[in-house]
């Protein structure tokens, strides 16, 4: 391939038709009106930036927004099917490499576990993902997602965008999760998609609960690629000890995330420098670059029966 | 003709934003993805100047600032890719006396995405948001220019050659002996 764009022929195609000629003396006309495009073109970027830079107000680009996921976000959908195989080639190549593993020790079984190979299926995965969804919050409606789009490492951004949106009951501020533990929450959402800010991020904080100890802490992220956590707990004398788990405290009306969902292990504690207390590093269940089937919190639990306890009936139990 | 140019510029955008967000970063390598837009977006600059370069970079990012899951201040991918685009037309055209060189194109790929990310990354620090980090910057940057090179090589020359094609007549004419 390289060796082709070497050659005459294939250096034509980098000629753009040889307009070269025509202006490269660059009259000081053409010079003035370059100039004046960049110009424009920066002029309109900064008044973006301005216009988009105050959130809380309600930004004027919203509409914007909206109607680009209403034309990017089917384009998306129809795009990431072509996920499908890539899936299977990947699952293919890890279970190559388990393969090559085992061959040295047991070459005997290499004819079953090429079956084991040909039966990974892609549809038989998500099955299991949601199997295992339904068992991690049985309490909650739940609406099933899959993750279409992944923000990318060069813009810091630690989102994805789900095919699942209003139309699904789906709006801002719901807890997502999966099979493992919790993802992250809803920012965004549009007709038919939504854009989830996952724990990860820098711009997220999430109160975590010391299974252990019960005591109440803050997962941050810390917008590395494996979506590692940093945990502060509220209580600046107590220490969380490698190995402790962490869940979801919740938040009043379960909204931004619903309570008791798991989020990670601890797997370092060090003392702050020059201040009280610890952080922990935190490692998360979710890995964030394989998440694929997701589900959004979208009903509250089955409110669970409280009748009062009267001494009478305690009484007559007891005697 | 100006009108099919448009149309196919507009095309090549929206095929390179559907295809990043959603089946390349299935090909991340460390998280970092190809930067499609970016490529295209540098090779329309090479077939058609500075203008356009600024243009097409300019709606290229904004399509990448607004279209899920995109979720930090729109407008800035807009004004590095147009930056990007406009310094890769200016590459064009001072070396305009001869063909552009695969070398040429790669280290203006290698410059564009230079120049972008740190575009992004500068007015993210200077919108004080958390999210950007400038101690992993150097590594994404250079995770990212290699694999901008990489899907170069294989975008750069198709979207080249449908834009030589659809040069205006009276243009070519002029141009060809």
């Amino acid at each position: 391939m390289l060796k082709d764009l070497g050659s005459p022929t294939a250096r034509s195609a980098f000629r753009s038709a040889g307009e070269a000629p025509l202006r490269s003396a660059g009259s000081p006309g053409t010079v003035r009106r370059r100039r004046t495009v960049l110009v424009l073109v920066v002029l309109a970027c900064f008044t973006l930036i301005v216009l988009d830079a105050r959130r809380s107000a309600g930004s004027p680009v919203d509409p914007v927004r909206e109607a680009a996921a209403s034309v990017f976000g089917p384009l998306e959908s129809t795009a990431s099917s072509a996920k499908q195989p890539v899936d299977n080639l990947r699952d293919r190549f890890a279970e190559m490499d388990r393969l090559k593993a085992e061959n040295e020790k047991l070459k005997r079984e290499n004819e079953k576990l090429h079956q084991d190979l040909n039966t990974t299926d892609y549809a038989r995965n998500r099955a299991a993902e949601l199997d295992r969804l339904l068992k991690l919050a049985p309490a909650y409606a739940m609406t099933p997602a899959r993750v279409i789009g992944i923000g990318s490492a060069q813009s810091f951004n630690h989102t994805v965008t789900i095919d699942a949106g209003t139309a699904d009951g789906v709006r801002a501020d719901m807890t997502v999760l999966n099979g493992d533990g919790l993802v992250g929450r809803v920012v965004r959402a549009t007709q038919a998609t939504a854009t989830v800010l996952l724990i990860g991020d820098r711009n997220s904080t999430v109160g975590g609960r010391l299974n252990a100890s019960m005591a109440l802490g803050f997962v941050s992220g810390r917008g590395e690629v494996g979506g590692t956590l940093d945990y502060k707990l509220v209580d600046l004398k107590a220490r969380p000890r490698v190995g402790d788990k962490i869940v979801t405290w919740g938040s009043s009306s379960n909204a931004p995330y619903v309570p008791g969902v798991p989020i990670g292990v601890v797997t370092s504690v060090t003392a702050n420098q020059g201040a009280l207390g610890s952080t922990a590093t935190v490692k998360p269940y979710v890995d964030p670059t394989r998440i694929d089937t997701v589900g959004v919190v979208t009903g509250p639990p089955a409110r669970t029966p409280r009748t009062q306890l009267k001494p009478s009936t305690t009484e007559g139990k007891g005697s | 003709m100006i009108a099919l140019r448009i149309g196919l510029a507009a095309l090549f955008l929206m095929v390179a934003v559907t295809v990043q967000t959603s089946v390349l970063s299935n090909f991340a390598v460390a998280g970092v993805t190809c930067d499609l837009v970016l490529i295209v977006v540098i090779a329309l600059a090479l077939s058609r100047g500075p203008e356009w370069g600024a243009i097409t970079g300019f709606t290229g990012g904004l399509l990448l600032d607004v279209v899920p899951p995109a979720d930090h201040t729109a407008g800035r991918w807009a004004l590095a890719l147009a930056i990007a685009g406009y310094v890769a037309g200016l590459i064009r055209r001072e070396t305009s006396a001869g063909p552009v060189g695969p070398l040429v194109v790669a280290a203006t790929v290698v410059l564009g995405a230079t120049l972008s990310l740190f575009i992004y990354s500068a007015t993210g620090s200077l919108l004080h948001d958390p999210s950007v980090d400038w101690g992993e910057f150097g590594v994404r940057l250079g995770i990212a220019a290699g694999y901008d090179v990489v899907g170069a090589i294989v975008v750069i020359p198709p979207v080249m050659w449908v834009m030589g094609r659809v040069v205006a007549a009276r243009e070519r004419r002029r141009v060809l002996p």
